[in-house]
């Protein structure tokens, strides 16, 4: 039996996963998505083959999923990301109950079953505060580079209140603090304080039980796992692999697939 | 009404495709091309706000009836007449007849919300036609109720006398009645193949078949139904792998046709309330004896069901639940307008009924103006697969 492959078009990046015929992940892929969302998906799966030392030919199912499952040209076919999470989270951390996932233009709060099927869901449909992009906002306005602002958050000690529930004026009350004289940490603190309550609401509307998982980009935040850990009053189940979680359960998916139909056909005879 | 030129016949000799391009297309695009027609033509035209109006007495009298349900128009002048906080259908109504989009010669609305009762009053204020409020009765279970309304049509028609120059007969109602007799047995025809053969008809062309309903003369609507009907039963066409659903929320404001696209890429909208205004009689009218009474009687007792019309033997949430069962849908698509206090009222019955009966729902709102669909077709697509791989 061959390598079953996800690929998840996200609005910021690109993942591919590869696994084997037990689940295991024997390679991913990742690329900045882009304007050219085709060859985003064809990259970060070629560089997951590569590093799993295997061609095409060897990967027996792929399934695309994010926002830009469709334009997978090379998959079989395409689950939504909110399936693909929720797959992905319990595989990882069989405890979880509910999932957070938050990307760069929207946030999901998903509520799953043992065996990873969706029970309910919910995603802001509104606007872009409580996501990605509103720490990207921030980032703008504080000329801090994205991938520095949680441990800048952390080092906060009088933490500012971040009152405005749009991404768009957000930046300018984020300027209004700094003109305050306000330290940056503190301020960045208030930003992801502001987000935890945000995404927090999202996850009450769908019921949170059992184990806690945070999946997509801004998971690797550590300010904003703990932000949302103090907002929940929970440990939150984080992975290295977490943001690949969306890829990987459109693996797993696709590992259905193939081994469905390998499985013996059985034929109901009626007496 | 014979005698006038056709004023919706750009289908006619086309191939099926062709003919529902068109039919969407003029209700996409809020197309009023037919109604100005009319009056160029010489006719009078009424318009009915939603939710259910006989358009038997408007016909009877020689006039075109309009349903007003709004349209997808960027607001120009209700804006300023109506608070921020009201539901867009009011608004985009006004608008329509005050950009001179629609040109009436009387208007009817009805108490239907808090936001409706007005409408006629603030329409007056615009206009010099007269603006006339059609009071359904409140109780459908009263001895009184059938000759109550049937007063009240009475009364309406009597306006419709002076506003035409036409004396109406009992025979020209019963004339009219039958008409739409025959174009109710042709929409609960394509009902009948959306719930056995959904895959032939996409949900907003469906739609639009029925909407058209509502802007042309029923003669012209029951022509274009006759000929696609029979065309839509021969389409050979393979199912998908889609659930079915009822589509439930839109008595009134219409959710826009690119949303009931979106739930359709992933569903099979087997039955639904849109326009349910216009399918309100379930049956046949009687056309014998007093035809104004037997139009009231049908109003109560073969009638469909909405978040505006109370009836103690007809629920919401049973009637929804017998709905899903007829049609074999698998789940239901709760849907509700923005600022609608009687769908979102409603949406708390039906849910709980749906729980008690393990039936899925999907929750969602929508505003006729709404654009954006990208959120909303992952979430249905969410939904149908989980279904699906269930």
């Amino acid at each position: 039996m061959g390598y079953a492959a996800g690929v998840d078009v996200g609005s910021t990046q690109t993942k591919a996963v590869i696994i084997d015929e037990e689940g295991q992940i024997v390679a991913r892929g990742l690329v900045d998505t882009g304007a050219n969302v085709v060859q985003a998906a064809e990259n970060a799966f070629s560089i997951s083959m590569e590093e799993a030392g295997i061609d095409e030919g060897e990967v027996d199912y792929v399934i695309g999923t994010g926002y830009g499952r469709y334009r997978v040209t090379f998959g079989n076919a395409q689950v939504t990301e909110i399936s693909c999470h929720g797959r992905g989270a319990v595989h990882l951390f069989p405890q979880t109950r509910t999932v957070v996932d938050m990307g760069g233009q929207d946030t999901k709060a998903i509520r799953v079953s043992e065996s990873g099927e969706i029970v309910d869901f919910c995603m802001n449909d509104k606007c872009a505060a409580g996501t990605g992009r509103f720490l990207g906002a921030a980032s703008a306005a504080l000329e801090i580079p994205l991938n520095d602002l949680g441990d800048t958050a952390l080092n906060s000690s009088r933490p500012v209140k971040i009152s405005t529930t749009c991404t768009v004026f957000a930046e300018s009350e984020v300027l209004a603090w700094l003109g305050k004289g306000k330290k940056v940490e503190d301020i960045l603190w208030g930003v992801h304080k502001s987000i935890a309550m945000r995404s927090s609401g999202l996850m009450r509307r769908v019921g949170i039980e059992g184990a806690i998982t945070f999946t997509g980009g801004v998971s690797k935040n550590s300010a904003m796992v703990a932000a949302l850990e103090e907002r929940l009053e929970a440990k939150l189940n984080v992975s290295e692999e977490c943001h690949y979680i969306g890829a990987l359960g459109a693996a797993l998916f696709a590992l259905d697939h193939i081994k469905a139909s390998r499985s013996p056909v059985t034929k109901e005879v009626s007496a | 009404m014979t005698n006038r030129p056709l004023i919706f016949d750009s289908w006619r000799d086309l191939p099926l495709e062709e003919v529902l391009r068109i039919c969407r297309d003029t209700i996409e695009e809020g197309d009023f091309s037919p109604v100005l027609k009319w009056r160029e033509t010489g006719g009078k035209v009424l318009g009915h706000f939603q939710v259910y109006f006989p358009q038997e007495l408007a016909h009877a009298a020689g006039m075109l009836p309009v349903m007003v349900r709004g349209a997808p128009v960027d607001l120009l002048h209700a804006d300023s007449r109506f608070g921020s906080y009201l539901c867009s259908i009011l608004k985009s109504s006004l608008d329509l007849a005050l950009s001179g989009k629609i040109e009436l010669d009387m208007f009817v609305s009805h108490p239907i919300c808090d936001a409706a009762r007005n409408l006629a009053a603030v329409w007056s204020r615009n206009f010099d036609y007269p603006c006339q409020i059609l009071y359904l009765p409140q109780n459908a279970n009263s001895q009184g109720t059938i000759p109550y309304l049937r007063d009240e049509y009475d009364r309406l028609l009597r306006k419709l006398e002076e506003i035409s120059g036409k004396k109406v007969t009992e025979e020209d109602l019963r004339n009219s009645i039958a008409l739409y007799n025959r174009s109710r047995a042709l929409v609960r025809e394509l009902y009948d193949l959306k719930r056995s053969e959904p895959w032939k008809v996409a949900a907003e062309d469906a739609y639009s078949l029925v909407a058209i309903g509502g802007l042309i003369p029923v003669e012209e609507h029951i022509a274009l139904m006759e000929w696609v009907v029979p065309e839509i039963h021969k389409i050979e066409r393979n199912k998908e792998d889609r659930i079915r659903v009822v589509f439930e929320g839109a008595f009134c404001e219409q959710p826009p046709l690119d949303m009931i696209r979106t739930i359709g890429r992933s569903c099979y909208v087997v039955d639904d309330d849109f326009l349910i205004g216009l399918r309100w009689l379930t049956g046949d009218v009687a056309t014998e004896d007093d035809p104004l009474y037997a139009l009231a009687e049908a109003y109560i007792e073969r009638s469909s069901y909405s978040p505006v019309q109370h009836d103690n033997r007809k629920t919401k949430e049973a009637m929804l639940l017998k709905r899903a069962e007829a049609a074999e849908a698998e789940a239901v698509v709760l849907a509700s307008a923005k600022m609608c206090e009687p769908g979102l009222e409603e949406q708390v019955a039906y849910v709980l009924a749906l729980d008690e009966n393990r039936i899925p729902y999907f929750l969602s709102e929508f505003e006729e103006n709404m654009s954006s669909f990208g959120g909303l077709e992952l979430q249905v697509e969410t939904f149908a697969e989980n279904i699906l791989f269930a």
